[in-house]
């Protein structure tokens, strides 16, 4: 596996990897102990994010 | 799972639950995931929860109309303090990044779009959003972890 194949973790988390790439990267993920944590680690940050973006559209 | 994914549809309550049942259902129809361990388990409900958010937004043409990550001074009145001064620690995290990391968090998730799109008008390729995003989270982990709002 090639590195830039770990660095789709953190697309997946944000849920903005494309459809096609998703399938693979998930396969990706069963058999890499490294993608797992940090898919977990970086699994709060979306939460994290929405804040912004909602304080955003409220101040419009 | 319903407080987290109304979060992201911007606490619309009826999309949100909707949003859970499809997620429940897909999560069904992947059994094979429902052996990993419960922390990953979620991280994944999660990914799977957001994906169907973006496309719902993005078949409804809604978008967040603003952003740019907002001055401090020009959020909302908190009706809730402590997400409010998240959303504030995270807006200054987000400032902090390289111009490269912050550009692509913002063409992405926080429009709404997914990696292949943010390239064409960011005039990148594919993998090098991916990579920035990457190392992008990574370092906004970091500070927010310094600043005690991530864990």
């Amino acid at each position: 596996m090639s590195e830039s194949s770990h660095h789709e973790v953190a697309a997946y988390a944000l849920g903005v990897l494309d459809d096609g790439d998703v399938e693979a990267f998930e396969r990706h993920l069963d058999a890499c102990e490294r993608c797992r944590q940090e898919l977990k680690t970086m699994s709060e940050l979306p939460g994290l994010l929405d804040g912004v973006k909602s304080s955003s559209e409220r101040a419009n | 799972m319903l407080r987290q994914v109304r979060q992201t549809t911007g606490n619309d309550l009826q999309w949100a639950e909707d949003v859970v049942q499809e997620t429940l259902l897909r999560a069904w129809r992947n059994a094979a995931k429902l052996t990993w361990e419960r922390s990953l388990l979620w991280a994944w409900l999660l990914t799977v929860s957001r994906r169907i958010v973006i496309d719902g937004r993005r078949r409804r043409g809604v978008r967040p109309r603003e952003v740019e990550p907002p001055e401090a001074d020009s959020i909302a009145v908190p009706d809730d303090a402590d997400k409010t001064l998240a959303a504030i620690v995270v807006a200054d995290a987000l400032r902090g990044l390289s111009a490269d990391h912050r550009e692509v968090i913002e063409q992405t998730y926080l429009r709404d779009r997914t990696v292949n799109e943010a390239a064409v008008i960011l005039g990148i390729p594919p993998g090098t959003v991916k990579s920035r995003l990457y190392y992008a989270l990574r370092s906004l982990r970091g500070v927010l972890k310094e600043r005690g709002v991530a864990s």
